[in-house]
């Protein structure tokens, strides 16, 4: 077999210059991996700034601050294996079973704050203010600021004027989700002073579907303002299931088997100052009370 | 019912198979009814798993038609099929270390459903289980002591029965399958005295709308006479003496 004969060879000339064509390509079309929004379309509200570094970029590799991880860490982990002795939750089983009220949160130093974050309508680009800070005699927790019902200029946003102020996920060991365990109980008790205007509690549950992220169970907080502190007794029968915001057709009650988090909502539409100030926030049992859910079930197919 | 039937009288692998899925699609809808979001996500996460068994269980199957040119379900000889069969049966029953689901899938069901997953839907893979030849024993003897070991460590200080039974499941299957290869009649018995034992504990349960244990601590208000026996119940789940459930026990020892 003979092998085909090449009769005319491309000229050297136009070799070096598909050569040179190839070194230039670098420059014009960069060889590096291109950034994560060109490649995702990520949404970029008007008014924010690009996105030019990666997420590892931004991580802050510090050696003592590991060590201090891990021996945390390693200290939680050891704590569960021994609280797995003393009874559920590190508590003997006779004091869980006879456990009818239980302060969950109670202000009592600045490491009381840190389990709490606070945000309001700034990060969409709005104006409203909110801060976190203790109370007098560093007993009680003081969340103030000022409402602004002004949109930002983004051309998109219609509303705003919010603020939040949210208890975070409890952690385990290695930064696994725990959830707080409210099934012995089934009202929500606080004492608040608040200034007269009307607040929102949220509660998230544990979800699993990511449509189900933003499930948040509502009830209203009407605080009385004034100088005398405020008992709040709200069963959590009353809580109803919104999404987004939006109050849900197919209601249910609130599983307080796996409840992740609590939150204050402020959005009245009324401009200028506010404060709320929480003494202590905690679950009762209340026998007394023995409404399983106070709303109407939506049913999809009603017998006729 | 008819998944599980098929599956007993099946002698092919494929149609064992058949069975096996049919019995996992019947109950979804019945995990589902509710609604809820926790029921939905145990229905997905027991639909994952039991599809994901019984897809390692087909692999197994075909592989070993393929070595060995056999589809009967008691001629799995090839180790590595019989492995598979072994781990795939063992995440359908939940099995430790293929155990994970169970508790939080039995968290999200109401209790008569919960009840349907502990009994019937363990005869189906079990009828399975008890065709196998024996030839994995160390497997079965891993499994077994593992999953006694984790029902018990993992049932200390839970407050959700559901979850409490869902690893009681976890123990009484790990003795059932420790004594499976030197004698598959005490296996039957273990499992017949199992599903009684834990029939009667739904149904309890489910009487006095419990679902944790303050509430069942409330209970003697609502129905003191059966309140009275339901420690007679749950002792014998755990195996005490004199009562029914340690039989068993000592047999298999």
């Amino acid at each position: 077999m003979s092998l085909p004969r090449i009769t005319h060879l491309p000229s050297g000339r136009l070799l070096s210059t598909i050569l040179h064509h190839q070194l230039l390509l670098p420059s014009i079309i960069p060889l590096t991996v291109p950034k994560r929004a060109v490649i995702q379309g990520e949404y970029r509200r008007p008014g924010q700034p690009k996105k030019t570094k990666f997420a590892w970029q931004k991580i802050n590799f510090n050696f003592s601050k590991g060590l201090e991880a891990i021996k945390k860490h390693f200290t939680l982990l050891k704590k569960e294996f021994t609280d797995r002795w003393v009874g559920p939750e590190g508590k003997p089983i006779v004091e869980h079973m006879l456990e009818q009220n239980r302060v969950v949160w109670e202000f009592r130093g600045p490491e009381s704050l840190r389990e709490w974050t606070v945000s309001s309508d700034r990060e969409i680009g709005g104006h409203s203010e909110a801060y976190l800070k203790l109370g007098r005699n560093n007993n009680t927790c003081f969340l103030y600021g000022t409402l602004s019902s002004t949109p930002p200029r983004d051309g998109e946003t219609r509303y705003s004027g919010y603020c939040t102020m949210r208890s975070k996920q409890p952690l385990a060991s290695f930064d696994r989700k725990k959830h707080h365990d409210w099934s012995s109980f089934n009202t929500l008790q606080l004492r608040v002073r608040g200034d007269g205007r009307p607040w929102m509690i949220n509660v998230s549950a544990e979800t699993y579907f990511s449509h189900q992220k933003d499930d948040i169970y509502c009830y209203f907080l009407y605080t009385r303002g004034g100088p005398y502190w405020q008992d709040v007794k709200i069963p959590f029968s009353k809580f109803f299931l919104t999404h987004r915001g939006r109050v849900q057709d197919d209601q249910h009650p609130v599983w307080l088997d796996k409840v992740n988090t609590i939150g204050f909502t402020l959005g009245d539409k009324a401009d200028g100052p506010f404060q709320l100030e929480i003494d202590f926030i905690g679950v009762c049992k209340d026998y007394a009370h023995t409404e399983e859910f106070a709303y109407e079930a939506y049913k999809r197919n009603p017998e006729v | 019912g008819l998944g599980t039937t098929i599956t007993f009288a099946s002698s092919h692998w494929l149609l064992a198979w058949m069975g096996l899925e049919m019995n996992t699609l019947a109950i979804i809808p019945l995990m589902a009814q509710h609604h809820h979001p926790r029921a939905v996500e145990a229905t997905t996460k027991y639909f994952l798993t039991q599809a994901a068994a019984a897809a390692t269980l087909l692999f197994a199957s075909v592989t070993n038609a393929w070595l060995t040119g056999q589809w009967e379900i008691q001629q799995i000889t090839h180790p590595l099929p019989s492995t598979m069969i072994t781990l795939a049966l063992a995440l359908k029953i939940g099995l430790a270390p293929l155990h994970a689901w169970l508790p939080e899938v039995l968290q999200g069901l109401d209790l008569t459903t919960g009840l349907i997953l502990s009994t019937w839907q363990k005869l189906a893979p079990f009828a399975l289980i008890l065709q196998l030849q024996p030839s994995n024993s160390t497997l079965l003897i891993i499994l077994g002591l593992t999953s006694a070991l984790i029902g018990g460590w993992g049932g200390l200080n839970q407050t959700q029965l559901r979850k409490i039974l869902a690893y009681s499941s976890i123990a009484h299957l790990g003795w059932m399958i420790l004594v499976l290869q030197f004698s598959p009649s005490i296996t039957l018995l273990t499992l017949l005295t199992y599903f009684i034992m834990t029939f009667s504990t739904f149904l309890v349960f489910k009487l006095n709308k419990s679902t944790n244990i303050n509430t069942l601590a409330m209970s003697w208000t609502k129905a003191p006479a059966l309140t009275a026996l339901t420690p007679l119940i749950l002792l014998s789940l755990g195996g005490l003496p004199p009562l029914t459930g340690f039989m068993p026990k000592w047999l298999i020892l």
